[in-house]
């Protein structure tokens, strides 16, 4: 007699591939599983990637799942992380094609669903800095909120994404060129924002963990866009902590 | 009686009808606060510490007491339970303080893939042994009485010498558990399965039931199939009358997962439930 870890072995394979047989009876409602494990599956894909979905089709994203679904079995219970090996199944698969941008676009929508499930602690006004002196500003280091993902890209990602809320866009021109840009959670809204070079830059030294003068040097911020960029930082609620 | 707690309305979950807690209502919820005696939510949805769903459900739980429901644990998987996931039931259950959690009699993964469904269990012995003493250190590690649910089955194993509910029953026993009896399901694995679903419920033990659910399902072919996405039709109302007689009034879900309709669909659902509670309860008065 078979084991229950045998039985359920069995279960799990039939389900993989139908030709193979399990002790169940009617075999063939074994059917049913298999499409309610598909289908869990591709729409918990669809949920974390819409605008993928909404750019490549219906049939395709299905075809995407069924493939996505060989290589990246899910991990987890919980069906929130099945797209986290999207973004790289994209790469694998369009790597050099003229749908390359595909996968990037998937690394930002998985960015969103990350930053969507993170948390959001209170921001601090720009007046905290008055607490310092100023020779002591530009050793500040920056908590910055936890649901803030910086995305960059060679591809107009944050243009697709944008022009894409809603269903028969047209296609964005892919010779935009590059854009980098954030995605965070404000007063329950998922934001998704291009940026400038120079700020993406200085985000992105904050979020390593550099002091304000680093940051600022490695940015390469002038006097102007200084002011700027620190103001918003503050602004944009984007600051939680500072020592 | 219910009372207001650190994290809401707190105390036992009312022998009433509750509905289930879809994002879809959150704002109708909120603004429409309908009489229904409480709300139950899928614990995978609120595994994370920020997000709008979890601060939803902070709001609603102000107003009503809360039952929260697992559908990812796969307490039968022969591999045993992930821990990480059951370490975020945990962290739900400190953060929402649920007055009931419940999971399902099923198993989820094998050879490292979850499956993401409720598959069913062959009902054996050995399959009593593991699910009770899965469902038993779950309970110790979450410091609370689990409620097991069963699921709709459109396969039974060639080998499987048990009944289901003298299945649900021993594992109810062996592991101190509740049980979670969903309705609709004895119905649609009655039929697809070919028993008597009143033996289904003349075999369960009286004081083991905890809740009951309430849901629609489909029919396709010769087969029905559970997808919680129309209203509960009239031989599962019958059959749920038949339960109540039998277990007494208990807190009731009216489930609606695909299709979600309007919030007050869902509140009228409730409200013939409340009439049945309240006929059982005016019997035995």
């Amino acid at each position: 007699m078979a084991s229950l870890r045998e039985m359920q072995g069995a279960f799990a394979a039939a389900l993989r591939d139908p030709s193979v047989a399990c002790a169940v009876l009617p075999p063939e409602n074994l059917s049913v599983y298999r499409n309610n494990s598909a289908v869990s599956f591709r729409m918990a894909l669809e949920s974390s990637f819409p605008v993928v979905r909404r750019r490549v089709g219906d049939d395709y994203f299905r075809q995407l799942s069924v493939q996505y679904r060989e290589r990246y079995p899910s991990r987890s219970g919980d069906l929130h992380w099945i797209g986290r090996d999207f973004p790289a199944f994209l790469l694998e698969e369009l790597h050099g094609s003229e749908y390359a941008w595909l996968a990037d676009l998937a690394r930002l929508e998985w960015s969103r669903a990350q930053a969507a499930i993170a948390k959001v602690e209170t921001s601090l006004p720009a007046d905290v800095l008055g607490r310092f002196a100023a020779d002591q500003l530009e050793r500040l280091v920056f908590g910055l909120q936890p649901s803030l993902r910086l995305v960059a890209s060679d591809f107009p990602i944050f243009s697709v994404w944008l022009a894409n809320q809603h269903e028969n866009a047209s296609p964005v021109d892919q010779s935009l060129g590059s854009e980098c840009g954030m995605v965070r959670m404000r007063s329950d809204v998922l934001e998704v924002r291009p940026l400038e070079a120079h700020l993406f830059s200085y985000l992105c030294a904050l979020q390593a963990g550099a002091p304000l003068g680093e940051a600022v040097s490695a940015a390469g911020l002038d006097q102007t866009t200084l002011v700027s960029a620190l103001g918003f930082v503050f602004t944009e609620g984007l600051v939680s902590s500072l020592r | 009686m219910a009372r207001l707690g650190s994290r809401g309305v707190s105390g036992p979950i009312p022998a009433s009808a509750g509905i289930g807690f879809r994002s879809v209502h959150h704002h109708a919820l909120d603004a429409e606060r309908p009489a229904v005696g409480w709300i139950e939510a899928h614990t995978e949805n609120y595994f994370h510490e920020g997000g709008a769903a979890g601060r939803a459900l902070e709001r609603a739980r102000a107003n009503y007491p809360l039952s929260l429901h697992g559908v990812g644990l796969g307490l039968g998987s022969a591999e045993g339970v992930d821990r990480e996931h059951l370490t975020r039931v945990k962290h739900a259950i400190a953060r929402f303080e649920p007055a009931l959690v419940s999971e399902h009699a099923c198993w989820g993964r094998a050879g490292g893939e979850f499956f993401n469904d409720l598959l069913p269990l062959p009902y054996t012995d050995e399959a009593v042994e593991l699910l009770a003493r899965q469902v038993g250190e779950a309970q110790d590690f979450l410091g609370v009485q689990l409620l097991i649910e069963n699921v709709s089955a459109y396969v039974t194993f060639e080998h499987s010498p048990l009944k289901e509910w003298e299945f649900l029953s021993a594992v109810s026993a062996n592991s101190g558990c509740g049980l979670l009896l969903d309705v609709n399901n004895v119905y649609v694995s009655s039929k697809n399965l070919g028993f008597d679903a009143q033996a289904f419920i003349d075999g369960l033990p009286p004081g083991r039931v905890g809740e009951i659910h309430l849901a629609g399902h489909a029919q396709s072919g010769a087969l029905l199939i559970d997808d919680h996405g129309s209203q509960v039709c009239e031989a599962v109302w019958e059959l749920y009358r038949y339960a109540v007689n039998r277990f007494g009034a208990l807190p009731t879900l009216i489930e609606w997962d695909t299709h979600i309709p309007a919030l007050s669909t869902l509140v009228a659902e409730s409200r013939r439930a409340d009439v049945i509670l309240g006929e059982v309860r005016g019997l035995a008065a």
